[in-house]
């Protein structure tokens, strides 16, 4: 058979994984009601336009970073609060690019390697007549496929742009560098992918499994952030940058021999010499040696990920063996409260439904942090600390119709069920009012550490409360209303990015008029317009005119 | 449209359920009486799971009405959904949720006491031998498995109705058994009844006290099976030759069977 055969069967296979990740039938999803090869083309294009999206971001950052090198002195300066050697600041540009690249090709495999996983594509070719070398080589390229555009672009760009700001021989230079990012990401990829399918989609009830799971859950989500990370702490990575020439030799050489940074190195020493890299001597053959090994050990991975990935690819989720009896007892709640324990209960083992609750809390971190790190008199800073506010009762309106729509994917039985719609909407909003809170909560703590006006975040976020409850109503209300009208599933109709819209714009619209208020008449008409909001639109969703 | 007078378990009149251009189910009406098991018979396409989905909530019917204990599942859905419990055919749950989280989700939503979901709970997962599983994600578990917390989850609030779709698919032979002697202690309990949908004879004849058979989405015949035997003129007749008599579907089988002779 061989790789040509491998190259036909994970083809095939690679359609499988397209579809499942775009309908997730084997979740229970409901088929569209659309020709087979239609939603099989749909899939593809859709899988074609993610991996298109990472692609332009990687190309972003690799151009960005070669510009910066280009321009060198000019930009430095302005760049750089404190004087730093010229290699230095060429290897610290080089580290951040690859760190980056790290983090988007490790965060775009954990999310694509649950559904490798529950796609059961490699277990699907297991009964069929296919030698095993065949079906090793067949699970190495599908799962290679899952990436191909962003390590095409890593492997490819990188050095090319490095060549062109500073050379050919410092852009061949960055090929072993650009070839470990993508053997480790891969490799941190499966490991991680893996360990979540079995910890999280698989782990059992109970109280410290779901601290387990949120844990893992918030790890998975934090790559995402790697670019605001970077932006934020980058002054400070100058700033210690700065310092390495005057280090004693041994703290140096930690720092050398890490990893992006030796081999961010190898383009300026390969470009310059030794002495390049403005350090003391001995400390390039430190980068040299550390980053060999680092290649060397990214070509173990490589190896590892070809026998790892038929495993991975065959094992159908996790099945665990029954364990001890479980608790017997039952704690009904009130509906809308088991309504909202549910949605948490599926949240923490579902990557999507945990991503709309955890991106607006996130958000607010990374937003918090950078005010945190600013200026305590930058007025700048405090705009960016309600702004942070601001965003989070925006994502959080947003996504509340999501959450609904949730709801219905697969689980009609749910509809059986004697559920008001009014005590499903108060479930759903009281969700979207504590992301919220959430979200606010860190942003208040972070700034009044920073500021100490803890009265002025307090009363903003309270202010804004009623406004983010409204809006989550009336989003459910036309959704519920809209739903009933054409006799459509409210799965169906989310499935429409045109009707995302027309539910979810209204519903900004609400969240956003008291935050204009607020800049026109203070904090007292912004409670006022978000109190009058609610007024207005609770009576409808939840009383007498309820869908 | 009034309540009946006297309320049965379940009645359905007129009914009409299309899916665009297509009808699946045409003027339908039936009366699952108290005390009784009624079995809805039919191949498949016969509009038996269109109706089920009709009683429990789940299709929006085009015409007609349908009462639960004399209130309108369709206009008041809520206070029919109150009173029965569902098996569907094909186990599609929460599959992030546990079992025990799953239940617990249906207790609420039923305003079950904790000590009456409790003491339930563990009657139905000890005679199932459900105990070790109930802490797994449902995604992990065999069909069998959640077909069992299905049924669990249907007498969860002691349902004055029940309505199931097909519902010993996938169970092992010892909870076919169990599930078999639940439904005939169920109906006999005064004043409740069960709807059962399926398409294997042997369960029907086994637990039914009336079939109803569906073609084509319209009732062709009703009745017990000495009743349908008369019918179709077939005396000692089993219910699946009574079946095919009465949809037609006996006309070529003997041909359709001769032609495996070459295969």
């Amino acid at each position: 058979m061989g790789w040509r055969e491998a190259a036909r069967l994970a083809d095939v296979a690679y359609a499988e994984v397209a579809l499942q990740a775009t309908y997730a039938f084997r979740q229970g999803n409901p088929v569209p009601a659309r020709d087979g090869r239609e939603l099989a083309v749909r899939a593809r294009h859709r899988i074609a336009q993610s991996k298109a999206l990472i692609g332009v971001l990687l190309s972003i950052l690799a151009l960005g970073a070669a510009a910066l090198l280009a321009a060198g002195p000019a930009l430095q300066a302005d760049l750089v609060p404190v004087p730093l050697a010229g290699g230095l600041f060429r290897t610290g540009v080089l580290s951040g690019l690859f760190g980056l690249e790290l983090a988007l090709l490790w965060w775009t495999g954990i999310q694509a390697i649950p559904t490798f996983v529950s796609s059961l594509a490699i277990a699907v070719l297991e009964p069929l007549p296919v030698d095993r070398p065949t079906l090793r080589q067949t699970a190495f390229l599908l799962f290679l496929r899952l990436f191909d555009v962003p390590v095409a672009v890593v492997l490819v760009l990188t050095p090319l742009g490095v060549g062109l700001a500073l050379g050919p021989v410092a852009g061949l230079a960055t090929v072993p560098g650009a070839f470990a990012v993508v053997g480790f990401a891969l490799a941190l990829a499966l490991v991680t992918g893996r360990s979540f399918v079995r910890r999280v989609q698989g782990s059992r009830g109970g109280g410290g499994g779901t601290i387990v799971r949120w844990a893992y859950l918030i790890a998975w989500l934090l790559p995402a952030f790697g670019l605001l990370a970077f932006v934020t702490v980058s002054p400070p990575l100058f700033r210690g940058l700065a310092t390495l020439p005057s280090a004693p030799f041994a703290t140096a050489a930690v720092v050398v021999a890490a990893f992006p940074f030796c081999l961010a190195s190898w383009p300026t020493l390969a470009a310059g010499g030794p002495s390049s890299l403005g350090l003391m001597p001995g400390l390039a053959d430190v980068a040299v040696l550390a980053g060999g090994a680092f290649v060397a050990l990214a070509g173990m991975a490589t190896v590892w990920l070809f026998g790892a990935t038929v495993t991975a690819g065959r094992v159908p989720g996790a099945r665990p063996a029954p364990g001890p009896r479980g608790s017997q007892q039952l704690r009904p709640q009130w509906p809308a409260w088991a309504v909202l324990t549910k949605d948490l209960r599926l949240a923490s083992r579902t990557p999507g439904y945990a991503f709309l609750i955890l991106l607006p809390i996130l958000d607010a971190v990374a937003l918090g942090f950078t005010t945190y790190a600013a200026a305590p008199s930058a007025p700048l800073a405090r705009g960016v600390a309600l702004g942070a506010v601001s965003s989070g009762a925006l994502l959080a309106t947003f996504f509340g119709p999501a959450f609904f729509a949730l709801e219905v994917v697969a689980q009609s039985y749910g509809r059986t069920l004697p559920l008001a719609p009014r005590a499903m909407a108060v479930g759903k909003v009281t969700l979207v009012a504590a992301i919220y809170l959430a979200a606010g909560g860190i942003v208040l703590g972070l700034a009044a550490l920073r500021f100490g006006d803890v009265a002025l975040f307090g009363a903003f976020v309270l202010a804004e409360l009623p406004a983010v409850v409204a809006a989550g109503l009336l989003e459910l209300g036309i959704l519920f209303w809209w739903s009933r009208r054409r006799g459509l599933p409210v799965t169906t109709l989310y499935a429409s990015s045109w009707n995302i819209a027309l539910v979810a714009l209204p519903g900004i619209a609400v969240a956003l008029v008291p935050l204009a208020t607020f800049l026109a008449l203070g904090l007292v008409g912004m409670a006022l317009a978000a109190l009058a909001e609610l007024g207005l639109i609770a009576p409808y969703a939840l009383g007498r005119g309820a869908p | 449209m009034a309540a009946p007078e006297v309320a049965a378990p379940l009645s359905i009149a007129h009914l009409t359920v299309d899916y665009g251009e297509r009808r699946a189910v045409t003027d339908l009406s039936l009366e699952v009486r108290a005390g009784e098991i009624y079995g809805l018979l039919g191949s498949n396409g016969a509009g038996k799971s269109s109706t089920i989905k009709s009683v429990v909530g789940l299709v929006q019917p085009s015409a007609g009405s349908i009462h639960v204990f004399g209130a309108d599942a369709i206009g008041d859905g809520l206070t029919a959904k109150a009173r029965l419990g569902y098996v569907p055919e094909t186990a599609l749950l929460y599959e992030a949720l546990t079992p025990r989280e799953f239940l617990e989700f249906v207790a609420g939503v039923r305003r079950l006491p904790p000590a009456v979901a409790t003491e339930r709970l563990r009657t139905y997962a000890t005679a199932f031998g459900l105990e070790s599983e109930l802490e797994e994600p449902i995604a992990t578990l065999s069909n069998g498995t959640r077909q069992k917390v299905l049924v669990l989850a249907a007498f969860l609030h002691a349902p004055r109705l029940l309505v199931l779709d097909e519902p010993l698919n996938s169970l092992d032979p010892r909870s076919v058994r169990l599930v078999k002697e639940l439904l005939l202690r169920f109906a006999r309990t005064a004043g409740k009844g069960i709807l059962l949908s399926t398409h294997t004879m042997e369960i029907a004849e086994e637990l039914c006290d009336r079939v109803g058979i569906l073609d084509e989405g319209e009732l062709r015949a009703e009745g017990t099976l000495a009743e349908l035997r008369s019918r179709a003129a077939q005396g000692d007749a089993t219910l699946e030759e009574v079946f095919l008599r009465l949809t037609h579907q006996d006309e070529g089988l003997r041909e359709a069977i001769a032609s495996f002779d070459g295969a």
